[in-house]
């Protein structure tokens, strides 16, 4: 049977780690981001639009370079949470999800977005006649209806992070236990003579992963559209 | 009681009117385009004036010199919307009591199993939306309104998507629901046969100015109307009431201030004062009864007026011991006749043109 | 169409290489502390030949496997013995172009700004103590030399045990370096050469030589492409002047 080396664990580990938090960490966000897109029109707004799909758009490594100069111990952002809350993002596996993050928002947002023009506004307007709140009504009307869009952004975002490495390698580069997920463990052993075999077993990992991570996805597509049709 | 005057321009359309609407029925009637549903929109807060004052019950909802706007959540009012707009993704049981549970407790004056009984929808309560037939997508969504316990209840041409069968199903809820539930209605409509049916106040509606406010039968005998009430479906409404049945013959008989009236057998019960509804073309004119005649209605009346329409018609006016009819002829009929104002005429009517559907129990 | 415009460009090639018969190119992996004065070096050998040298540094454990995969590298310059060895043992080195020239010595660097100042280094001094909460940048301990060498200082030394979970690993030693002048880390073990050519870090302590084998770094042809320009290059980097381009830099020379 194919059984799992320690450093295949970790990697595994890892990576679902990373890709979780970056999606979970970063939803809230995007849902906002996508709605700001989808229903508000203000000056500037093209170029919102354009910041958020820089990512996109971008060399990861670029993104990753970027991160570093802000977020890292001397960097603006980065200097100021360790000298006031002790944090540290360098090297960290939270860096990594961070990394993931940033590249996988405009997949996430896109999807989102695109699930929200397709709401009924009148079924928004019947909500707030029945006394909801603009906040309730997204809370009770829109988010249920967004919920497809939602989940089809998260598992999109999930899959890029899984994939991340050009931001991940050049922010927080790849330290055993914290960042070594498996595309960097995978290029970290091709680096190497003798890496060949192992590096091969972590391909076929991910590559499992991935389906089993698209194959979620579908049932999970579809029993949200069997909520909403009833 | 609703009271507004509301001014907006929408392009080159201005909408400019004022109204008070008591307890009942008030219908907006005019056709597409005339500004009904941007005032209903406006009373319930989805557009806004861009001057005037609306107060329900003396509470002030706008007032554009105030810079009073409240939204639409905190109007207290309930929307019966064209497409009725169920929530998809909640069953029938949570659509309805969405407004509910919206509406702080003490002041929740409507119950569900009220409503439910009322409008039929018992057997409906766990399935979702998507699995309702429109007529059953409508009552829910009245229900779903009246149980929000509104101040008024507006209704957006709520039977326009409606086939005749399923309209005839819901209009007689719909014609119980103020009175039942104590809730004044706006009810928008260009639907002349459902305006009879419901309204207590009849507000015409003519390029987004209340032409004239008024009862159904009052404002549908005013000459100067007959372009906004409909050329085709012209006609009258009298008010009656039933005398009896005669079951052998199928036929019912009505009273009112011009005589009785012969009319296909109806189900309401002797001594119930309804409305009938007259097609001015169904009205033959006489100058002496004919003899020897299957026609069973032939009222002494007195003309009023006679007019040139369109498409060589005349209109007639005839005053019917006090009620008014219009009767449509030919103008060859006019040129045999030679009628003028003031002529003993007697008014034909077929029994079997007045059917059920134009007879109603006004609420 | 395409094929014309392909067949043009061939002759033009082959055109200029006619032209520049004699100036051929000469291929270096090197490991990546050799940079700076390799890179001096080639200079004055293409003034003085004509021959161009195209570089590439990085981790000897990168070029290696670079080299097994087929690269066309002419020479290959390694930070340690094993990496040569594992080519050599593959037969993709010429073991009579092989020779040792070079030698180095392991250091301890912080960013300027540092508290730290100079410590005494030696089995007994605890490292890991001295990153406190933060990490020491190296090459990865598992493939790169410098790495490896560190490595083996602490193991003798019974530190690796508290020191191995406090690597930042960092593909090359060069990369290591740009970890501490940046200040993601408070410390950081390169070659003394490294820290002599960066401004931005300060050397904070020496660790003997008796703590890890001998650092050499052995030179060799790649097997098949030993090309006269090659070999006049390999020649180069045993002359005087060449020599001295490396002491210059802090290597010690054979």
């Amino acid at each position: 049977m194919f059984t799992l080396t320690p450093l295949e664990i970790e990697a595994l580990y890892l990576s679902l780690l990373v890709s979780g938090w970056a999606v979970a960490g970063s939803l809230p966000l995007g849902i906002l981001c996508a709605w700001v897109l989808a229903r508000l029109n203000f000056p500037g707004k093209a170029l919102f639009d354009g910041i958020i799909h820089l990512p996109l758009v971008l060399p990861p490594v670029v993104v990753g370079y970027f991160l570093l100069v802000m977020l890292g111990r001397r960097g603006p952002v980065g200097g100021w949470l360790h000298d006031w809350f002790g944090i540290t993002i360098a090297f960290t596996w939270k860096g990594a999800a961070i990394a993931s993050a940033v590249i996988a928002f405009p997949l996430m947002v896109r999807a989102i977005r695109l699930s929200l023009e397709g709401v009924d506004r009148g079924l928004e307007q019947a909500a707030r006649t029945l006394g909801c709140s603009p906040l309730r009504t997204f809370f009770t009307v829109t988010l249920p209806l967004v919920a497809p869009g939602v989940l089809t952004g998260a598992i999109l975002g999930f899959a890029r992070s899984l994939s991340e490495f050009g931001a991940t390698i050049t922010f927080v580069s790849n330290i055993p236990g914290e960042t070594r997920t498996l595309p960097i463990a995978l290029y970290a052993l091709t680096q190497v003579p003798g890496g060949d075999e192992a590096a091969l077993r972590l391909c076929i990992i991910s590559v499992v992963v991935a389906f089993a991570a698209l194959l979620a996805s579908e049932f999970l597509s579809r029993r949200v559209q069997a909520r909403l049709q009833g | 009681m609703l009271e507004l005057s509301l001014a907006r321009s929408q392009g080159a359309f201005l909408v400019n009117v004022n109204l008070t609407a008591g307890q009942g029925i008030t219908a907006l009637f005019g056709p597409s385009g005339s500004g009904k549903t941007s005032v209903i929109n406006m009373v319930a807060g989805l557009a806004r004036p861009d001057a005037g004052r609306i107060t329900v019950d003396g509470k002030v909802l706008f007032d554009a010199k105030a810079g009073i706007d409240l939204p639409p959540e905190a109007r207290r009012l309930g929307y019966v919307f064209q497409e009725g707009r169920l929530f998809p993704h909640l069953s029938v049981r949570s659509n309805l009591s969405f407004g509910m549970n919206r509406t702080p407790s003490p002041e929740r004056r409507v119950k569900l199993d009220d409503v439910v009984e009322v409008l039929g929808i018992g057997h409906l309560l766990d399935r979702r939306p998507a699995k309702l037939s429109g007529g059953e997508k409508q009552r829910v969504a009245i229900g779903r309104a009246l149980l929000a316990s509104p101040r008024i209840l507006l209704m957006d041409e709520p039977l326009a998507a409606l086939d005749a069968a399923r309209k005839a199903e819901i209009l007689p809820f719909i014609a119980g629901l103020s009175k039942r539930f104590a809730i004044p209605i706006l009810y928008v409509s260009h639907a002349m046969d459902e305006v009879l049916r419901l309204a207590d106040t009849l507000v015409l509606m003519d390029q987004g100015r209340a032409a004239a406010v008024g009862s159904v039968e009052d404002l549908l005998a005013r000459p100067d109307l007959r372009p906004l009430t409909g050329r085709y479906e012209a006609g009258a409404v009298i008010r009656a009431t039933v005398a009896g049945h005669d079951p052998s013959y199928g036929v019912t008989r009505l009273t009112f201030s011009g005589g009785t009236l012969l009319v296909a057998k109806c189900d309401l019960p002797a001594g119930a004062a309804v409305r009938v509804r007259i097609h001015a073309r169904d009205i033959a004119i006489a100058t002496e009864a004919p003899t020897r005649t299957s026609i069973r209605n032939m009222l002494p009346a007195r003309v009023i007026s006679v007019e040139q329409g369109d498409n060589h018609l005349v209109d007639v006016m005839l005053d019917c011991g006090g009620t008014p009819l219009w009767s449509q002829i030919t103008a060859l009929g006019q040129a045999q006749l030679n009628l003028t104002p003031g002529m003993n005429v007697k008014a034909l009517i077929k029994a079997v043109t007045i059917t059920g559907s134009h007879i109603a129990a006004p609420p | 169409m395409i094929k014309r415009i392909l067949g043009a460009v061939a002759g033009l090639a082959f055109g200029l290489s006619a032209m520049a018969a004699h100036a051929d190119e000469v291929t270096v992996f090197a490991a990546a502390s050799l940079t700076n004065a390799l890179n001096e070096i080639g200079e004055s050998f293409t003034a003085k030949t004509g021959h161009t040298v195209k570089p590439s540094y990085a981790a000897s454990s990168a070029l290696a496997k670079q080299v097994e995969q087929g690269s066309p590298a002419n020479v290959f310059a390694s930070a340690d013995l094993k990496w040569m060895d594992y080519l050599t043992d593959k037969k993709l080195i010429n073991p009579d172009t092989r020779f040792n020239l070079l030698g180095n010595t392991l250091v301890l660097v912080a960013p300027l700004d540092s508290k730290l100042d100079k410590v005494e280094l030696g089995p007994k001094v605890d490292v890991a103590a001295l990153a406190a909460e933060g990490r020491i940048a190296t090459g990865n301990p598992d493939s790169v030399p410098v790495g490896l060498y560190f490595k083996q200082a602490m193991e003798r030394a019974g530190q690796w045990g508290k020191v191995g979970p406090k690597v930042a690993a960092a593909d090359s030693v060069r990369a290591a370096l740009a970890f501490v002048e940046r200040g993601e880390v408070p410390l950081g073990v390169v070659y003394a050469t490294d820290a002599a050519v960066s401004k931005k870090v300060k050397v904070v302590g020496t660790f003997p030589d008796t703590m890890h084998d001998p650092i050499v770094y052995p030179f060799a042809l790649v097997a098949g492409k030993e090309t006269p320009a090659a070999k006049a290059f390999l020649e180069t980097i045993r002359s005087p002047a060449a020599k001295g381009v490396f002491a210059k830099y802090g290597f010690k020379v054979n």
